[in-house]
C-alpha cells in the first residue's frame, strides 16, 4: 500500500502508543534467549533479537489450548479470540505463518486457529541480528514472504514502515510518519538483500527440487537415517519448536467431580516414540514409525519434499530453531541434506 | 455406576505421595470421596476389604517377607495402581541396590542390625505383581493421580506421557538448562509432570524414571559435552532415581 518513515527519536513513542491502545506482542528477552510476549512497555521491546524460543505461532494456536468445556453431555467451545498485534516477526516467521495459515484453513478448517489469526495484525521486522544457526538465506528463497499487514526495517536514522493492509495503514495513526524517500526504501532493500548472505549456515544446494528428489531417493537407505538418529532422544525439540510444524494431541480430563471438564489440544512431535501408536482395536497397538531412524526421516521427508506442491517450496524456512534446541546436536537439517547430497 | 472401591497399601517409601493426595484440600478430597468408596487405609481406618476394585500401593518392595502382603493385594483387587517413585521405578530406594556403605554412613554404630544385611534388592511392584498402571514422581503428581483415577472411574483408558521432559519445558518456553551452561536430565526424563523444575532453573533429575526407551548412550555424552560433569559423574549421574531404570541396574 504505502511506503512511511518514522524518525529513530520517534520511534519510541510510537510503540508506546501502540502498546497503551492495543494488545501488542513483540520479542523480549528471557534468560539468555529471546521469546514473544505480550509488552507491557516500549522498553521491553527487543526488535534486535536473533531468534525467539518459539516460534509466533503460539499466539494463535497456545502450546497447551483448552478448547472445549464440558459437563455431562453439555460442551461448548472456550477458546477466546483477542484483537492483538503481533509486532516484529522476522521474515522466515512470516513465511511460515504463511504455510501454517494455508495448512490450516485447507480440508478441516481449524476454526480456533484461523479466529485467532484473522483477528491479528502482523508486523514484520528485519533481521537485526543472526541466530547462530540460521540458514534463511539458502532455503526456499524464491518463497516470498506474505500475509502480514505492515513491514518494517531498521536503517541509519529511523525505520522504513511498509504497508500492506488496512490493519497495517491503521497503525499510522499511532506514529510520527512522514512519506518515505527513495534513498530510505533502497536502504531498506540493500539492508534486508544484504542479511541473506550473512547466515552462519549455508545449505550446499540451493535448488529446492533437487534437493527434495535426492532425499526422496534416500528413503529406503535405512543405515543412513538410523546414523543420524544414534543419538536422537525422541524428545520432539525440534518439532516443537518448528515454526512449520502443525500436530498436536487433544485429550479429555475430568475435574474432580467426575461430570466436568476440560478438552485440551496440545503442540505435539512426529520425532516421539508414541506419536505414530495406533489402536487396533481389541487392546492391540501398533507403531508404523517405531525406530528413532524411522522418525528422524519422517521429518526431514517432511520439511524437504512431502509437503512441496502444497506450499510451493520445502516446509522449512531456515531460522534454525530446531539445530539449537536438539541438545545431542543431530537435528540440523543443513547437515543432513547437505550429507545427502553429497552422495 | 456403583463406586469403585478404593485401597490404599504403603510399603518401603516415606509415605509422602499419601501427603501428597491430601494436598488437593479438603474440598477437593472431599468431593472424590463421592465417586469412590476407601475400604482400606491403613493409615486412616481400622476395616479391611475382600474386594478391591482399585488398589493403591505406594512404596517399593524391599524385603522378600512383604511378597505374600502384595500378592494377597492382587488377588484381591480388578486394577493395581502403583503410586510414587518408589512404586513404579523403585525410586531412590533402589540406591542400595549397588552399593553397601550406607550401613556405615546411614546407621553409623547400629550397622550391624542384621535385617541390613539380607541381599534383598529394592525393586517397583510391578516386578513381583501385575501393575495396570503407575503414576510416577517423586512425590507423584496429585493431578495425575486424579486424572488415571477419573479414566477408570468412567471407564477409559487413562494416557500417561512416554515422551520426554524437553517437550514440556519447549511447551511452556522454558530456557533449557544446557543453554544457561547448566546439566539436566530431561532428556531422558518421562514427562507428564509439567516440568516445573527447569522452569525454576533447577535441572531435572528424572523423578519419574525413565521414558520407555532412554537413549542411555546419548545422554552420558551431553552430560560430558555441553553439561561438563567429569565422566564418572556423567556415568552415574541418573542414578539418584532411576538407578533401577539403567541398563546396568
Amino acid at each position: 500500500m504505502n511506503k512511511y518513515f518514522i524518525k529513530a527519536q520517534d520511534f519510541e513513542t510510537f510503540v508506546t502508543k501502540l502498546v497503551e491502545a492495543k494488545q501488542v506482542i513483540g520479542p523480549v528477552a528471557k534468560k539468555s534467549r529471546f521469546v514473544f510476549e505480550k509488552l507491557k512497555n516500549s522498553k521491553e521491546l527487543r526488535l534486535d533479537y536473533d531468534v525467539t524460543v518459539l516460534p509466533p505461532k503460539k499466539e494463535f494456536f497456545p502450546t497447551c489450548q483448552p478448547i472445549v468445556k464440558f459437563e455431562g453431555d453439555k460442551f461448548e467451545g472456550c477458546v477466546n479470540v483477542e484483537e492483538k498485534i503481533l509486532f516484529g516477526v522476522h521474515f522466515y516467521d512470516i513465511k511460515a505463518l504463511d504455510m501454517t495459515d494455508l495448512l490450516y484453513n485447507e480440508n478441516h478448517r481449524d476454526i480456533n486457529y484461523m479466529a485467532h489469526r484473522e483477528a491479528a495484525t502482523i508486523v514484520g521486522s528485519n533481521v537485526q541480528n543472526i541466530a547462530e544457526r540460521a540458514f534463511f538465506g539458502t532455503v526456499g528463497v524464491h518463497v516470498k514472504p506474505k500475509g502480514h499487514d505492515a513491514f518494517l526495517t531498521k536503517i541509519d536514522d529511523g525505520y522504513l514502515f511498509e504497508t500492506y493492509t488496512d490493519k497495517g495503514e491503521a497503525l499510522v495513526s499511532f506514529g510520527t510518519f512522514t512519506k518515505a524517500k527513495k534513498e530510505h526504501e533502497s536502504n531498506a532493500l540493500d539492508v534486508n538483500n544484504r542479511v541473506m548472505g550473512k547466515c552462519p549456515e549455508v545449505l550446499d544446494y540451493v535448488g529446492y527440487e533437487s534437493v527434495a528428489n535426492k532425499v526422496r531417493k534416500a528413503f529406503n537407505n535405512t543405515a543412513f537415517w538410523e546414523d543420524c538418529a544414534k543419538d536422537c532422544f525422541s524428545c520432539g525439540s525440534c518439532n516443537i519448536v518448528c515454526p512449520t510444524c502443525y500436530c498436536f494431541d487433544v485429550q479429555d480430563n475430568w475435574n474432580v467431580d467426575q461430570v466436568s471438564g476440560t478438552r485440551t489440544r496440545k503442540w505435539d512431535g512426529c520425532l516421539t516414540e508414541d506419536f505414530a501408536k495406533i489402536s487396533l482395536g481389541f487392546g492391540a497397538q501398533e507403531n508404523f514409525r517405531e525406530k528413532r531412524g524411522d522418525r528422524f526421516r519422517h521429518r526431514i521427508m517432511r520439511k524437504t519434499t512431502y509437503l512441496n506442491a502444497k506450499l510451493g517450496g520445502p516446509a522449512c524456512v531456515g531460522c534454525g530453531r530446531c539445530s539449537m534446541s536438539c541438545t545431542s546436536d543431530i537435528a540440523d537439517p543443513v547437515n543432513v541434506i547437505n550429507k545427502i547430497m553429497e552422495v | 455406576m456403583s463406586k469403585p472401591k478404593v485401597g490404599f497399601f504403603d510399603f518401603a517409601s516415606c509415605e509422602g505421595c499419601q501427603i501428597e493426595l491430601t494436598n488437593y484440600g479438603d474440598a477437593a478430597f472431599v468431593e472424590l470421596l463421592n465417586h469412590i468408596d476407601i475400604v482400606e487405609f491403613r493409615e486412616a481406618m481400622t476395616e479391611t476389604a475382600e474386594h478391591l476394585t482399585i488398589a493403591c500401593i505406594e512404596g517399593s518392595f524391599t524385603r522378600e517377607a512383604d511378597r505374600g502382603r502384595l500378592e494377597n493385594i492382587r488377588e484381591r483387587s480388578d486394577i493395581v495402581i502403583a503410586y510414587g517413585a518408589c512404586a513404579s521405578t523403585a525410586g531412590v530406594n533402589a540406591l542400595k541396590n549397588h552399593q553397601k556403605d550406607f550401613r556405615k554412613d546411614v546407621y553409623g554404630e547400629d550397622r550391624n542390625m542384621p535385617h541390613l544385611y539380607s541381599n534383598d534388592r529394592a525393586v517397583p511392584i510391578s516386578e513381583v505383581i501385575k501393575v495396570d498402571y503407575n503414576v510416577y514422581g517423586c512425590p507423584m503428581d496429585k493431578y495425575e493421580f486424579l486424572d488415571i483415577v477419573s479414566h477408570l472411574v468412567h471407564g477409559k483408558e487413562p494416557v500417561i506421557p512416554n515422551h520426554p521432559v524437553c517437550i514440556e519445558c519447549k511447551h511452556n518456553e522454558t530456557i533449557c538448562r544446557y543453554f544457561e551452561g547448566d546439566h539436566c536430565l530431561g532428556p531422558v526424563a518421562r514427562a507428564g509432570c509439567r516440568a516445573p523444575c527447569p522452569a525454576d532453573g533447577i535441572p531435572c533429575e528424572a523423578c519419574r524414571g525413565f521414558v520407555d526407551n532412554p537413549n542411555e548412550e546419548a545422554m552420558e555424552k551431553v552430560l560430558i559435552k555441553k553439561g561438563k560433569l567429569p565422566e564418572a559423574r556423567a556415568k552415574h549421574k541418573s542414578r539418584i532415581f532411576t538407578a533401577f531404570c539403567r541398563s546396568d541396574a
